[in-house]
Formats: C-alpha cells, sequence, structure tokens
C-alpha cells in the first residue's frame, strides 16, 4: 500500500516548475514537501488529485496501491484533499456536507456515521447547522472528518494550517495527523512551515524545481 | 396605361369593365364559397386601433358562423412588414403566411409591379356590383393607380382636421386661413413629419391648394417639372414653418402624436383620414365633447383603402369570401357606425335595398363633419418620393 | 475542456446570430445602397446625435453609479440598494421613456405643478434637438443595469470580503473612506463594468424605442432613420438601411477603439495618481444619498404616471388629476398572449442559461472574449436587420412561422445578454469547492450539479431574470418569424402603440414590465444565500 510517484514534472506553459521527481509515500507515512510559494508544490498535488487544467501541464506517473490513477476522473482515485480553507459547502449543513462524500449505504447507518465523526471531532449534535455558524476550529475539523468519512485510500494536504491562528494551529496539527494514523494511508503534505511536520514525518525540499531529500 | 386620360373618364372606362363577365361569376361563386368552408385566413392588417381590430374580431365571428371560415387577425404595425414577407415568401417559392391584406397606396404599387398580387378577383365578389364606383372614383384608382380588380375596395378616407370647438370656434378652412392662425398662435400647430403618411398628405394638401395647376397632379411628374411645380408649395411652408410648433423646426412623429398633444392641450388642431376619428375619440373619451371636425372648403385629399390577396395565399378562396362578406351591407354599415370604427362606406346608398340602406343608422354625433368637401384624388405616385426628397432635403435637418 | 460541449452554444446560437452578416454582406458591396446612405441629408447629424446619446447617457449612467457606490458602500442602505437595482431594472425602457416623457414634456406633470396656466409653457423638453433629454432618460435607466454589475462584484462572498479588508488596510494607511474607495474598490470595479459599459453606449446609440418617444425627429437618431429604411417597402430603402447598420456598426467600433486606445495611454497616469499617497477625501455620501433620492423620485413618479395614464383617456393641461378615468384600456387585455410570452421567455431563459453553463464549463476562459463579442454584435445589431437576416436563413429552412424558429430568434439577445452577465461571477468561482467535491469521490456532472451550481444560485438566477426580461420584450421576432402566427403580448403592445392611443399604450407598458419585475423579485428572494 503506497502512493507513488514516477518521473513527475510540472510545467507552466514552456516553463518547469518541478523537475521529473520520483517519491514512494508508505502506508501510514506523512511524507511533507517543503518549498517556497509559487513553486508548484499545490500544482504536483492537484496533478495527484487530477484536475490539472492549464496553463499547467504535467507529465509522469502516479500510482495507488499499485494502480494506475493517470486516466482515472479525480473521484475514482480515492484521494482525500485537504486545502488552506476548509471549503465546507456554505449551502449545506455540517451533517450534510459529511453525508456528501460517505460511501452510499442504509440511510440509518450512515447517520450513525455522521454522529460518530461528529464525536470524533469533538462537536457532537451539530450536524444541523450551517458551517458559517462554526469557529474556524470547528470548521477545520469538520473538513478534516467529510474528508476521511469518505473513505479515501491516501491524503492530500495542502498547507491545512496556515490560515489557522498560532494556538489553534498545535491542537489542529496533532488532530489531523491522529486521525489520518488510525486509518494507516499515506499523507502527502506541502507546507513551508516546519513545525507542521509530524514526529517521524519525513522532509523533502523543493528549490529551483529539483527535490532535494533533507 | 394612357395616363392623358383624364381622371373622370378613365375611371369609367375601367368601371364598365367589372360587370361584364357577371354571369360566369355567380356560376363558379357558389363553387368558391364552398371550397372556402373550413379554410382559414390570415388577415394581416394594422392593428394599432382597438376599435379596428374589435371590429376584425367580429367579422372572424361571423364568417366563422356564415360560411364556416376561421379569420385569423395577424396584428401588424406597418403593411410594408406583409409587403416584405410575400416578396420573400415568393422568392424562396415558399407557400404564403398572409391569407389576406389591407393596403393601398405605395404598399398595393410595389405588389402589383411585382406581381405579387392573386386575382383579377375583386369585380367578380358579388357584393362589387353595389359600391359606388362612380361617386367614389378611388374605389376603382388607388392613389392614380388602377386597381385591375387587384382588390377589393373596403373603406373611405379624406383628409379631415379637428379641434377643440371652445378654443378654436372658426377653424381655418384653408392652407392660406391655416398659415393666419399660426401667426396668432404661434407654436401651438404641427404636422407629422413625412415620410409619415399623414405628415405626407398635410403636404399634398398645401400642394393641392397652392400648385397653378391642379391638372397637374393626376400625372406622372419629372424633376425638373417637379421643382417648378412646387415652388409655391414651399414657398408656402417655407412661411408656415417658423409659426409652428418648436418653430418648424422640430415636428412630431405621427398623427397620433398630434392628436395626444391637442387632447393634453399643447395644441390647437389635429388631423386624421377618417372623417369619423374625431367623432369616435370623443365617444371614447380622449376628445371633449366639444369637438368640431372640418374639411378644407376647397376638398381634400381622399384615396379608398382595401383588401387584397397575396399571389401565393394558401386558402384563396375563403381570402375572397372574407373580402365578399367585408363589402355587404351589414359589414360596411358596422364599420360605418361611429360607435364601432366610423370609416365611410365605399358603398352606392342607391344601389341598396330600403333594407339594407336602413342599416346605416349615420346620425350626428359631436366631432362629426357638419360640411363634408369633395375629395381631391391622391396625385399620381411619381409625386410621393419627390415630395418626401424635397422636404426632407429642406426641412430634415 | 471538451470542443463538443461548444456545439450547442455555436448551434443554436452562433449561427443564427451571424446569420444577418451574410445579409450585410452583400449591401456592404453594392454600391447604389451607399450612394443612397451617403446622399441622405441626415446622414451625418443623425450619426453625431446617435454617438452622442450614447456617450452622454453612458458617462452620466457610469457617474452616477460610481457616486451611489462610493457614497453608500458599507452603509447601512448598502443590502437594500440591490432589490432597489433590480426593481429600477424591471422596468422596459419603452414604459420608462413614457412616464419619463410625462414627466419633463411641456404639458407634462412639472409644468403642470411649477408653471401652470391655461396653456403648457413652449419648453423644448421632449425631442430637443441635441438629444439631451433622451440622454438623460437613457442614463438614468441604464443606472439600475450598472448598478446591478457593481453590486455583483462588491457583494460577490470572496470578493467583498478582499475589498474590505483592503479598505481597511487603506484607512490604517491614512486614506479617509472616499480615498480608499478610489484607490482601492474602483479600479477593480471599473474592470468589472468593462463590458456593462460597453452594452450600454451601444444600447444608447442604437435604441429605436425611446428614441422614437423622447429623441428628436429633424434629425432623428440613426438607429431611426435606419429603422424607417428597414421597414420600407422599398427594396432600395432596405438596402440603404442595410448600409447606414455598417456604417453606425463601424462608428461605434471605431469610438470604443479610440476609447480603449486613449484608456491604455492613460494607465501610467492613473496608477500615478492611485499610488499618489493619503488624502483626506470623503466619501461623497451626502451627493449620494441626493442623487440617489431623485433617481429613485423620477423612477417612481415615472411608473407612477403610466399608472395614471392608462386609466385616462384624457388628461388635458393644467389639470394635474385626469377629469375622467376608466379602465377601458386594462379591458382590450386578454390572458392568451400573456401564457404565450410567459412559456416563450421561460424557456428561452432558461436555455439561454442552460447553454451559457455548458459553454463555461467545457470551455477555456481565453474563449469568452470570443463569445462576448458574438454577444455584443447581437445587441450592437439593429432587430429589423439581425432578425431580417434570420428571417432569410430561416425561410428555406421551413422554420418561419414555427414555434422552434420564434424560440431562435428569441435565444439570439437572451443569450447575448446571459452570456455577458454571467461570464463574471462564473469565471470567478472558486474551484476548489469542486476540487474539494471531486476529492469526495463525487463525478463531475454531480459536483457541478450538487455544489457549483447551488452556490452560484444567484448569479444564475439573476442572470436568468434579464434574460427572461429580455425575451418579454422582443416584439420583432413575434412579428417576423413567426409571420404573427403567435400572438405575444408585445405584439399586442406595439401594434397597439403604433395607434398611438396613451392609455392603452401605458396600460400595456405596464403590464410588460410586471413578469420581469416578478422574475427579478424572484430572484432576488431564491437567490439570497442561506449561508451569510
Amino acid at each position: 500500500m503506497a502512493l507513488k510517484l514516477e518521473h513527475v514534472s510540472i510545467r507552466l506553459n514552456d516553463r518547469t516548475l518541478i523537475q521529473p521527481l520520483s517519491l514512494s509515500v508508505e502506508t501510514g507515512e506523512t511524507v511533507a514537501l517543503m518549498g517556497a510559494s509559487g513553486s508548484g508544490k499545490s500544482t504536483l498535488l492537484s496533478f495527484i488529485a487530477g484536475g490539472l487544467e492549464p496553463p499547467f501541464t504535467a507529465t509522469g506517473k502516479v500510482s495507488l496501491d499499485g494502480v494506475q490513477l493517470d486516466s482515472l476522473p479525480p473521484e475514482a482515485r480515492h484521494i482525500g484533499r485537504l486545502f488552506q480553507d476548509d471549503l465546507l459547502f456554505p449551502h449545506l449543513t455540517v451533517g450534510e456536507n459529511l453525508l456528501f462524500g460517505m460511501p452510499r449505504g442504509p440511510r440509518p447507518a450512515r447517520l450513525a456515521r455522521v454522529d460518530a465523526a461528529l464525536a470524533e471531532a469533538e462537536l457532537p449534535g451539530f450536524g444541523e447547522r450551517p458551517p458559517h455558524t462554526l469557529s474556524g476550529g470547528q470548521r477545520a475539523r469538520v473538513a478534516l472528518m467529510r474528508a476521511l468519512v469518505a473513505e479515501p485510500r491516501a491524503m492530500l494536504l495542502d498547507e491545512p494550517f496556515n490560515k489557522l491562528d498560532a494556538p489553534l494551529r498545535q491542537a489542529m496539527r496533532s488532530f489531523v495527523f491522529e486521525h489520518i494514523a488510525a486509518r494507516g494511508i499515506p499523507c502527502l503534505m506541502v507546507t513551508h512551515d516546519e513545525a507542521d511536520v509530524p514526529p517521524g514525518g519525513r522532509v523533502l525540499r523543493l528549490k529551483d524545481g529539483e527535490v532535494t531529500h533533507a | 396605361m394612357p395616363l392623358t386620360l383624364t381622371r373622370r373618364g378613365f375611371a369609367s372606362l375601367v368601371a364598365l369593365t367589372p360587370f361584364l363577365s357577371t354571369a360566369h361569376a355567380e356560376e363558379s361563386w357558389a363553387g368558391i364559397e364552398k371550397q372556402a368552408k373550413g379554410q382559414t385566413v390570415y388577415f394581416n392588417a394594422w392593428a394599432g386601433s382597438p376599435q379596428v381590430n374589435d371590429y376584425i374580431a367580429w367579422a372572424a365571428g361571423e364568417l366563422n358562423a356564415r360560411h364556416g371560415i376561421t379569420l385569423e387577425h395577424v396584428k401588424l404595425t406597418d403593411t410594408a412588414e406583409a409587403v416584405r414577407r410575400v416578396r420573400d415568401e415568393v422568392k424562396a417559392g415558399k407557400d404564403g403566411s398572409a391569407g389576406l391584406i389591407w393596403i393601398n397606396g405605395q404598399n398595393f404599387h410595389v405588389m402589383k409591379e411585382e406581381q405579387l398580387l392573386f386575382g383579377p378577383f375583386a369585380w367578380d365578389l358579388p357584393n362589387f356590383a353595389l359600391v359606388d364606383t362612380d361617386g367614389k372614383p378611388t374605389t376603382l384608382v388607388d392613389f392614380a393607380e388602377g386597381t385591375e380588380g387587384l382588390e377589393s375596395p373596403w373603406g373611405m378616407a379624406q383628409l379631415t382636421f379637428f379641434a377643440d370647438g371652445a378654443k378654436l370656434p372658426a377653424p381655418p378652412m384653408s392652407m392660406m386661413e391655416l398659415l393666419d392662425l399660426a401667426r396668432d398662435e404661434p407654436g401651438r400647430i404641427a404636422y407629422p413629419a413625412p415620410p409619415d403618411f399623414h405628415g405626407a398628405t398635410f403636404v399634398k394638401q398645401a400642394l393641392a391648394e397652392t400648385i397653378a395647376d391642379r391638372a397637374l397632379l393626376p400625372l406622372a411628374i419629372d424633376k425638373d417639372d417637379f421643382r417648378e411645380a412646387t415652388q409655391p408649395l414651399f414657398a408656402f411652408l417655407d412661411q408656415l414653418h417658423p409659426y409652428l410648433w418648436r418653430e418648424g423646426k422640430q415636428f412630431p412623429l405621427t398623427q397620433a402624436q398630434v392628436t395626444q398633444m391637442l387632447s393634453d392641450g399643447e395644441l390647437l388642431m389635429g388631423l386624421t383620414f377618417n372623417p369619423n376619428e374625431a367623432a369616435n375619440l370623443v365617444s371614447s373619451g380622449t376628445l371633449p365633447a366639444t369637438t368640431i371636425a372640418w374639411q378644407n372648403r376647397g376638398g381634400t385629399i381622399g384615396n379608398t383603402h382595401f383588401v387584397a390577396i397575396p399571389v401565393n395565399a394558401k386558402a384563396k378562396a375563403a381570402a375572397q369570401v372574407v373580402a365578399n362578406f367585408l363589402l355587404s351591407p351589414e359589414a360596411q354599415a358596422r364599420k360605418a357606425d361611429l360607435k364601432v370604427w366610423g370609416d365611410p362606406t365605399v358603398l352606392d346608398m342607391d344601389r341598396l335595398t330600403p333594407g339594407q340602406r336602413a342599416l346605416f343608422t349615420g346620425g350626428d354625433a359631436p366631432g362629426a363633419v357638419k360640411d363634408p368637401a369633395r375629395t381631391i384624388p391622391e396625385p399620381h405616385g411619381s409625386w410621393v418620393p419627390l415630395i418626401e426628397a424635397a422636404w426632407l432635403e429642406r426641412y430634415g435637418a | 475542456m471538451n470542443r463538443l460541449g461548444a456545439a450547442p452554444l455555436l448551434l443554436l446560437w452562433a449561427l443564427p446570430l451571424l446569420a444577418p452578416l451574410a445579409m450585410l454582406l452583400p449591401a456592404a458591396l453594392d454600391g447604389e445602397a451607399w450612394r443612397m446612405a451617403l446622399a441622405h441629408p441626415q446622414l451625418w447629424p443623425a450619426l453625431a446625435l446617435s454617438l452622442g446619446a450614447g456617450a452622454v447617457s453612458t458617462l452620466g449612467a457610469l457617474a452616477l453609479t460610481l457616486t451611489l457606490l462610493a457614497g453608500l458602500y458599507r452603509s447601512r442602505v448598502w443590502d437594500s440598494l440591490q432589490a432597489l437595482a433590480a426593481s429600477g431594472l424591471a422596468i422596459p425602457h419603452l414604459a420608462f421613456a413614457i412616464g419619463f416623457g410625462f414627466l419633463v414634456m411641456p404639458s407634462g406633470l412639472l409644468a403642470r405643478l411649477f408653471i401652470g396656466g391655461e396653456a403648457p409653457p413652449q419648453w423644448v423638453s421632449v425631442q430637443d434637438p441635441w438629444g439631451l433629454t433622451l440622454s438623460l432618460a437613457l442614463a438614468l435607466k441604464e443606472l439600475p443595469f450598472l448598478l446591478t454589475a457593481g453590486l455583483a462584484l462588491l457583494s460577490r462572498g470572496d470578493a467583498a470580503l478582499q475589498l474590505r479588508q483592503a479598505c481597511r488596510a487603506a484607512a490604517s494607511l491614512g486614506h479617509a473612506p472616499g480615498s480608499a474607495f478610489l484607490r482601492v474598490v474602483l479600479p477593480p470595479l471599473l474592470k468589472d463594468l468593462c463590458w456593462p459599459l460597453i452594452i450600454v453606449f451601444v444600447y444608447g446609440a442604437t435604441v429605436v424605442d425611446m428614441a422614437l418617444v423622447l429623441g428628436p425627429t429633424q434629425p432623428p437618431a440613426l438607429a431611426v432613420v435606419i429603422w424607417h429604411a428597414l421597414n420600407d417597402v422599398d427594396p432600395a430603402m432596405n438596402g440603404m438601411g442595410l448600409a447606414m447598420v455598417l456604417l453606425l456598426t463601424a462608428a461605434l467600433a471605431l469610438v470604443l477603439g479610440v476609447v480603449a486606445l486613449l484608456l491604455r495611454r492613460a494607465r501610467d497616469p492613473l496608477h500615478r495618481r492611485l499610488a499618489a499617497g493619503p488624502s483626506p477625501l470623503s466619501a461623497p455620501r451626502g451627493l449620494a444619498v441626493l442623487l440617489g433620492a431623485a433617481a429613485l423620485l423620477i423612477l417612481l413618479l415615472a411608473m407612477a404616471v403610466l399608472v395614471i395614464l392608462s386609466f385616462a383617456p384624457r388628461w388635458p393641461y393644467p389639470a394635474l388629476l385626469p377629469p375622467v378615468a376608466d379602465g377601458a384600456a386594462w379591458m382590450k387585455m386578454t390572458a392568451a398572449p400573456l401564457w404565450v410570452s410567459l412559456t416563450l421567455s421561460l424557456t428561452a431563459a432558461a436555455t439561454a442559461v442552460a447553454l451559457a453553463v455548458l459553454w463555461f464549463e467545457t470551455q477555456a476562459p481565453a474563449r469568452d472574449s470570443w463569445v462576448n463579442g458574438l454577444a455584443l454584435l447581437a445587441l450592437a445589431l439593429p432587430q429589423l436587420a439581425s432578425a431580417g437576416g434570420q428571417y432569410k436563413l430561416f425561410l428555406p429552412l421551413g422554420l418561419t412561422g414555427t414555434v422552434f424558429g420564434l424560440f431562435l430568434a428569441h435565444l439570439t439577445p437572451v443569450a447575448a445578454y446571459v452570456l455577458i452577465v454571467l461570464a463574471g461571477p462564473y469565471r470567478a468561482f472558486d474551484g476548489r469547492y469542486v476540487a474539494a467535491a471531486r476529492a469526495l469521490s463525487v463525478s463531475r456532472i454531480r459536483a457541478l450539479l450538487t455544489v457549483k451550481l447551488p452556490l452560484l444560485k444567484a448569479p444564475l438566477l439573476t442572470a436568468a431574470a434579464i434574460g427572461f426580461a429580455v425575451s418579454i420584450a422582443q416584439y420583432v421576432p413575434a412579428q417576423l418569424i413567426a409571420a404573427g402566427r403567435f400572438s405575444t403580448l408585445p405584439m399586442e403592445a406595439v401594434t397597439l402603440a403604433a395607434g398611438g392611443n396613451r392609455a392603452l399604450t401605458a396600460a400595456f407598458a405596464l403590464a410588460l414590465a410586471t413578469p420581469p419585475l416578478l422574475a427579478f423579485l424572484a430572484a432576488a428572494m431564491l437567490g439570497r444565500p442561506r449561508w451569510r
């Protein structure tokens, strides 16, 4: 079980942002890719998740658990994502947001999973609330749970703690990595803050398009 | 067509022709009526007046009940819309979208010239025998162009002026008196800018009253003769315009706008082609009961309006039955009724039975013309574009 | 990106839209038509009048819009501006022209209130030779449109927040509110207003119905000259009209090109002014309140007058109220044309929005300018020319006199407006919401239907309402393309208006204003986000 990149390179028009990069993120492992903003880190994540849009182009292969992803649409890749913003759908309630990506099944079972997820997020009884009534930390926790109840086989984190204020950031870091670790899935994170890297996480640095192992 | 014929001689010459084939016509008319049953006629007719629209709706009901014909009123703002449509359809070899068109003047000329009309059919209509072709020669000659039976007369029109008698007790009975009135009341007289139909008619009326030799009017004219013949006309207009509304530098757009400005009190008098329009406007409340209507002492421009069948019409039989019905004493009497429309009949009262005559209950309503003047026929078609161009050149910008 | 996704829009909209060009081309080569056009004594003064009315009304509307936005930005009345703008947008141009005309004409309400006397004063108000009354009415009528476009930017979730923060930053750097608006809000605002401004200019320079009611006649606006020529029964006159269409279109393009050039050259000096440092310029709150109240009062008075007129067969000067009132005009209305119009317009608006979404979803944003250009063409060509060209295309295809042909003809202007109005908000949508949805194993279609479209509900509904309002006012297609076979509401209204009965015209103008008004109110109510 692993997320594998082979010779992945990212270009913006005719400029190469990331030189061919090969990388394997193992089950339960967290890899942090660090680099300045504009270096193409987030674009790389978009490529892995599927849905890279012009003017960006990419070459190379991505596989997850031995399955080639390149020709699969984003929804068939089973890769969860967290963004800088929580991106909770404002027109849906917290509960509906959680149900949005949850695999189909009998309704009572799904609702039970919503309650369980809310309990995990330390937000019991928040299911009917619209997202904008929640605090930033609460919304961030819901965003993670929303990604996890979709049963992803890998997680991509795009500077997920960047917009949280300092005290909250530390709490969120442990919350996020604790829950991802509990799923035992590979996790690739891009960030520019060393403090985001969890204990035991592997760090790669991206500079001038080249990746160096720290 | 020999244009050197005098108007009267010309008119009576063509007037003879309809009655040559009457026996044959009667035979085939029953066949036409039979064929017409169940057909739908799309009547393309100007629809700016609710009275006209209501009258057409009434005719539709009668035609359905009596002849099993469906009459659909296709409402137009301008008859040219229908003419252009027929032209394009014929060019493309397509069936006609129009079954019958309310028409006269330039639109008729164009359709006749481009052979866009079905017929001749009009003189074979049974009710055509009742038309007053002698007393109303314009039923056979449309703006100096012979109808040749390609259109069937529907109603009469004659330039008529109207005003509030309380404000204008002694109306101007000629163009010269109008000039005097304008001098006394500057800024209170206006006519619509040609090429608006009524505006052009006002100018034609002025032409008829100022031209040295009125016998020129029914004849074709070229540019040089026109310039000479219209010298008095433009001298008159040059005199008149400084005393008009906005000093003759701006003109109302339409006759309807003039009427509205009269009703509002901004202008002193209005003009119309329907001698009964003022009476009609009094009864609908647009004009006060003190309204008077008149025609200039020496006569005013008049004409006839018709219905014609496009050459590509789908229901030609039914269209003829409709045209014949519109000529019936009953339909004509209802049309002439001031409370309905007030459009003068084309029929000859002397050719009607006493019973039919009794249908015409024309009375003396407020706003009706007291002393009808004689009709001055429209000048020959070649005058119109020259008048419009010369007017535009002088006063257009 | 799927090339095929553009096909429906091209087939149903662009093709019928480009058909008139095929008709204009022969006219461009017709020497006689050009000779007649250039010899027309009214050509140049009419062209000058048209361009002048377009320019003056655009600048006037822009000045009003910016004053209102600058003065009322982040004030208490801000939220009600949107509803007011939407209601103003719903008033048909013709209805406003008639109502406004009755306010300012010599025998109008103002003269009755303030002058009196036996006979009306001899004011040069409506039909003034410089077209100022027309320009003023156009500016007032376009104010709601520009306000709506501006508010769309300033009230859009993401952008609004950013601008508010930027304003706060500017204030902390010593800028007074007026200066902050001018230097922070105005630049992106003007960028967003670019297309709406072009529309307003082109509309003002090509409008016929308002020019007929309020504009001068000697000469009239060029669009009116063209309208008469294209309506003429003489093909030579039609040809002259088409030549004039080309001339007017070229003149509009020239003016826009010159303005674009001047703006480009003025960019550096403008930017120097933007970065000129703090200034104590305050927000023109008082002026905005004054102008806003005046504009609102005129709009309300014009509509109120229209209601009175619809019940008054006669209203002679100097009476302040009509001597008699009756409902005769309203009795002439029948339900059938209303249903035809409602069905047709709802279908056209819904189709236009669907086609626009399909385009935005499948085509790169870079291609939008191409579509915007086409849309502008659809709005700039006089309808008699464009519908006339469509008629020639539809006739051999057997589409004339059919519902489908009528629908296609309606789609031309409707889709044009919808595309222009929707492009901004649609392209500005935060695509990460869709990425987030798809990371939750949701297909592209489902992400579109369950996340993107619901989040874009407000602009989609506004665009649909605008499309509906545009469609329901269409007259020419029903007359020309459908050969008058389907009686629509504007057909009844315009044919009766040709007769000049003011009560009837007022009643039908009000009837025409009602469905769009309801549509805009519905859009405003349904489109209000629950989550704000």
